[in-house]
């Protein structure tokens, strides 16, 4: 294939801009697939991502376009998943690309990830291709939009082609820019093999899937490669591209995308950012950037019932195979037993893997107050990396604890800065910078990681009706005045419940959450009294009163069928409460603690 | 007069009578010959009340002794708190409902397993069935009689509205061999019984209870309510000790809920008491009661010893009884039935030739178990220990939890039997959904 036919190009967007829209008609305009088909908007295929309408992973599909030149083109289209979880996953896939269709909304015009996408795009190097969308919407401002393009992206905003994806005007010209503006791949096809992992998936039968983009070299069946992070070699199987199905060819040369196997056991072993070479002519130079998806976010996984321990061991081995972002390790809770400690990219991750292990496995689970890694200075004068608030040593041991901080950038109509600042202020973030753009400000701030992973995106959105939009980077530690807050059911500590907060805000919290908890334990048997403390010193207290009256007046012959399914319903329930002590939790009380 | 069909509905189905057709059918089952003689009936547009009919003709009791229970729709008024299958008593209706209900006896007469079985108790229940003429009821009753064999002591019961009946209806009704009437006061407090949709005051109650005793009923029973919007502690003490100065020999008081299928469970319901107040109700009726030597033999009925309601127990014992009526329930072998709930649908169903069977289920061994706990649980007897046993078997965590019951003393254990006790009763429920 003649380099000079072949465009490799993401599309990327702010969330709901219609990047899965354009891909589709890009796909049914170019034949991939008929429209029909297209209608399930086929690049998100996992049901999480179709439900939440956002692309949790990477795809990729080969597009043959018959150009207005008429000359036939190979577009590699690179999906890349829409939220700030996996931006390390979005910098691998721009890699993998020459160019990039940067969509913005015509009536929201730039958001947060539009910029966040913009800088990857631009460092990455791409050609960069803006597109208004959705100019078929009433509130479209199109004129408004590319002076937005022009004055914040850095970009030319006359140039960008004004689309609507869902009607399909303006797409022929997406097709045309991306020739004349993306330019083709360069690389030698005789050079050593020198290949870019931006995504891989598990396939039972044919072990790994990697999804690669070759810049050197060739490769097909029979190639002996070489993984360069971990020095492990594998005899290829199968080469192919995706059409949008996998489908196999005889061999993948430079500039091209397509697929790998290699009976790979575990996505692991094949990490995005990987470099894979010839065993035997290893190119000189693997990718730079390659680093290990790092987990920011630790919460502890338990199944609710007891019995269920080796089935979710088993369902997390089974979902690392497809995940390596994802970590885990045994870990024993007072509370709640035997469970397991799992790091994830963010809350949105987090969501993911629970919900695929009660979706795909069947599992009830409780999941933990989220915590972040912190450093701990002990008195000893070791360092601790400590994720989870049960493990903290007592105050006494530690000298100094640090926090991870994120840099963050905030868009937001200019009405909503005084209630964005409130907000910053109690999640106690630092300013850094403020700009206008039009009617729109840009501030950045600096926060506790801790601060915002929980629900400090929920509360941005509401706060702005919806208009501010939001990303950030992790940045650096720094120290902080941090507290244990234990909660205590009836005396007795819940240490699945315990979180660390900073010191100013422990007793708010701790108020907050008694009073949460107070809302969503049920009246038991008994009186329940559940208090917040900090070392041995209470800081709020609230009582669930003992039940007092929970009886059916009547019960005849008519009413035993109605009541025995009433009781059926309300025993499904409690299926989703834990046994902690004497008192039964909910699955809500975990919850609980990470929204008040 | 008697609006009961002729005979021929039920000739036609004996077997023997039959087309070619009759080669599908089991032998010895009336039921479903009749079934296929009316090709053009409702079987053939609702092949799955067919089908559930069916399962009742192949699914004989268990026992020798069932519960009959009849339902009679109709109302002259809706009460707010009532998720009961009621239906308005328009012209006619009375007379097309005993139309069907005396099919539906000849048709359950007519299953080949109804000849083994005997009636220990009938119970009539609404709706109001003292909206009957007593002659009606008697030709009802003969009806039943003339299907099933009835026992000589047979516990026959009658709900009235107290301002539906007098001394002349009342014996009217004893002559037809009613023994048992439960009588619905529900409220002596005249400006909460026209808000309940109650269509009688405190004096019209106690007059009907006079009536009945005059008529000669000597096994009575008042339904009372607490809980109710505008009744407070005292206010029941009033009426509790009122009713109790009646003598009646047994007294049903039920705690408000509002049902989902009731009005006040739609619209909703304002003044209710506090919870405290309900619980508070409970035990002032719990001691009163006691106070009059009533025995508290289940969550919410009284009785003098030996008074206690013969076919309300079959319910919690998990025994057997069929239904006859719309929207009436049954329970026999392993299958637990509805009829038809809507009274014209009822009606048009029997005239089919079909028994209107609406609804079925096959209890489990599980969920039969955990009914013959949850309905035993229920009455002051409660269920022998080795039942409950059976129940915990190796859950060790139910387990625990009974234990937590036995500890805080709601639950006892005594002669081999466990049971509840009056605070027991209060979180009954609690317990209930763990043993499911």
């Amino acid at each position: 294939m003649v380099l000079s036919r072949i465009r490799n190009f993401s599309i990327v967007a702010h969330i709901d801009h219609g990047k899965s829209t354009l891909a589709d008609r890009l796909l049914s305009l170019t034949g991939t697939m008929d429209a029909k088909k297209a209608v399930d908007q086929v690049l998100d295929s996992m049901d999480l991502e179709r439900e939440r309408g956002i692309t949790i992973k990477a795809h990729t599909v080969r597009l043959l376009y018959r150009a207005r030149d008429g000359q036939e083109y190979t577009l590699n289209l690179i999906d890349t998943p829409g939220h700030v979880d996996f931006s390390y996953e979005v910098s691998r896939a721009l890699a993998a690309c020459e160019g990039a269709v940067l969509i913005v909304d015509a009536a929201q015009g730039i958001e947060a990830q539009t910029l966040a996408n913009f800088y990857l795009a631009s460092d990455a190097n791409l050609a960069i291709i803006p597109v208004i969308n959705k100019i078929d919407l009433p509130a479209a401002d199109v004129e408004t939009t590319r002076n937005q393009i022009t004055e914040t992206l850095d970009l030319d905003g006359s140039e960008a082609l004004a689309i609507s994806a869902k009607h399909g005007t303006g797409v022929p010209e997406v097709l045309e820019a991306i020739i004349a503006r993306v330019p083709p791949p360069q690389g030698d096809p005789d050079a050593p093999l020198k290949a870019l992992v931006f995504d891989s998936f598990y396939d039972s039968y044919q072990g790994v899937v990697v999804y690669v983009r070759l810049t050197d070299g060739r490769v097909r069946p029979g190639t002996r490669v070489l993984l360069m992070s971990n020095g492990r070699s594998y005899d290829v199987q199968q080469v192919g591209v995706f059409s949008p199905d996998m489908r196999p060819v005889e061999e993948l040369s430079a500039g091209q995308v397509g697929y790998i196997t290699a009976s790979i056991k575990r996505v692991a072993d094949a990490k995005v950012g990987e470099t894979i070479t010839e065993t035997a002519r290893p190119t000189a130079a693997p990718f730079p950037g390659y680093r290990d998806a790092k987990p920011m976010v630790f919460a502890g996984l338990y199944s609710i019932e007891d019995t269920d321990y080796e089935a979710l061991r088993d369902a997390l081995e089974k979902l690392r195979l497809n995940d390596p972002a994802f970590t885990y390790e045994p870990e024993t809770s007072l509370a709640l037993g035997y469970g397991f400690r799992c790091g994830f990219l963010g809350m949105l991750h987090m969501e993911i893997v629970q919900e695929r292990l009660e979706r795909e496995f069947d599992l009830s689970l409780i999941v933990t107050a989220p915590s972040v890694q912190y450093k701990v200075l002990t008195t000893a004068g070791e360092v601790l990396d400590i994720d989870n608030p049960s493990k903290l040593p007592s105050p006494d041991r530690i000298e100094q604890m640090d926090e991870p901080y994120v840099k963050s950038s905030v868009f937001v109509p200019t009405e909503f800065m005084t209630a964005i600042y409130k907000l910053a202020q109690e999640k106690r973030g630092e300013h850094r910078s403020l700009e206008y753009h039009g009617k729109r400000v840009h501030i950045r701030f600096d926060f506790p990681l801790a601060e915002i992973v929980v629900d400090f995106y929920d509360r941005l959105k509401s706060i702005s009706k919806g208009y501010a939009s939001f990303d950030y980077e992790l940045s650096e530690f720094r120290p902080s005045d941090l507290v244990k807050l234990d909660i205590m059911l009836n005396g007795d500590p819940v240490d699945a419940l315990s979180i660390i907060v900073h010191r100013d805000k422990a007793y708010e919290k701790g108020k907050a959450l008694v009073e949460k908890l107070r809302a969503v334990i049920p009246r038991q048997l008994f009186e329940v009294a559940i208090q917040a403390a900090i070392g041995s010193r209470v800081i709020a207290r609230e009582t669930v009163k003992a039940m007092g009256k929970n009886v059916t007046a009547k019960c005849y012959g008519g009413d035993i069928t109605r009541k025995r399914k009433l009781l059926e319903r309300q025993k499904e329930g409690k299926k989703r409460m834990k046994q902690v002590g004497k008192v039964e939790l909910p699955q809500e009380a975990f919850l609980s603690v990470l929204k008040s | 007069m008697s609006p009961a069909p002729t005979e021929g509905g039920l000739k036609q189905a004996r077997p023997g009578s039959g087309s070619a057709d009759n080669r599908q059918m089991r032998p010895g089952s009336a039921f479903a010959d009749n079934r296929q003689m009316r090709p053009g009936s409702g079987s053939a547009d609702n092949p799955s009340e067919s089908q559930l009919s069916a399962a009742l003709v192949d699914n004989p009791p268990a026992g020798a002794e069932l519960g009959f229970y009849v339902h009679v729709p109709f109302c002259a008024k809706r009460c707010g708190y009532c998720s009961f299958n009621t239906a308005p008593l328009e012209d006619g209706a009375m007379a097309r409902y005993l139309e069907a209900l005396h099919r539906e006896i000849d048709l359950l007469g007519a299953i080949a397993w109804s000849r083994r079985v005997r009636l220990s108790t009938i119970f009539l229940g609404g709706g109001t069935p003292s909206l009957l003429p007593a002659q009606d009821l008697a030709a009802m009753l003969e009806r039943i009689r003339s299907r099933f064999e009835i026992a000589a002591d047979a516990e026959i019961t009658l709900e009235c509205n107290p301002e539906s009946v007098t001394r002349e209806k009342l014996a009217g009704y004893g002559a037809a061999g009613v023994n048992r009437l439960s009588l619905g006061v529900q409220s002596l407090d005249d400006s909460i019984l026209p808000r309940l949709g109650r269509l009688h005051d405190a004096r019209g109650a106690r007059a009907a209870f006079e009536a009945a005793r005059a008529a000669g009923c000597d096994n009575l029973s008042v339904d009372l309510m607490y809980g109710l919007p505008g009744l407070d502690a005292d206010g029941w003490t009033r009426a509790v000790e009122a009713v109790l100065d009646w003598k009646p020999d047994h007294l049903s008081a039920y705690g408000l809920t509002l049902d989902a299928g009731s009005l006040w469970g739609a619209s909703g319901v304002e003044g209710l008491p506090t919870e405290d107040t309900q619980i508070d109700q409970y035990w002032r009726l719990a001691r009163a009661a006691a106070a009059r030597g009533l025995e508290h033999y289940e969550i919410s009925n009284y009785a003098r010893p030996g008074c206690r309601s013969r076919h309300n127990q079959i319910y919690w014992h998990a025994a057997e009884y069929l239904a006859a009526g719309p929207g009436a329930c049954g329970f026999v072998g392993r299958m637990r039935y509805a009829n038809v709930k809507a009274t014209p649908r009822y009606c048009e169903t029997l005239a089919g030739g079909d028994l209107p069977i609406a609804s079925s289920e096959h209890l489990s061994e599980r969920q039969r178990l955990a009914e013959r706990l949850i309905l035993g649980l229920r009455t002051a007897d409660g269920v022998p220990t080795a039942l409950l046993e059976s129940r915990l078997g190796g859950d060790a965590r139910l387990r625990e939890l009974v234990d937590a019951w036995r500890a805080r003393a709601v639950l006892v254990d005594a002669d081999d039997r466990v049971r509840l006790t009056e605070a027991g009763f209060l979180l009954s429920d609690a317990l209930f959904v763990e043993l499911l």
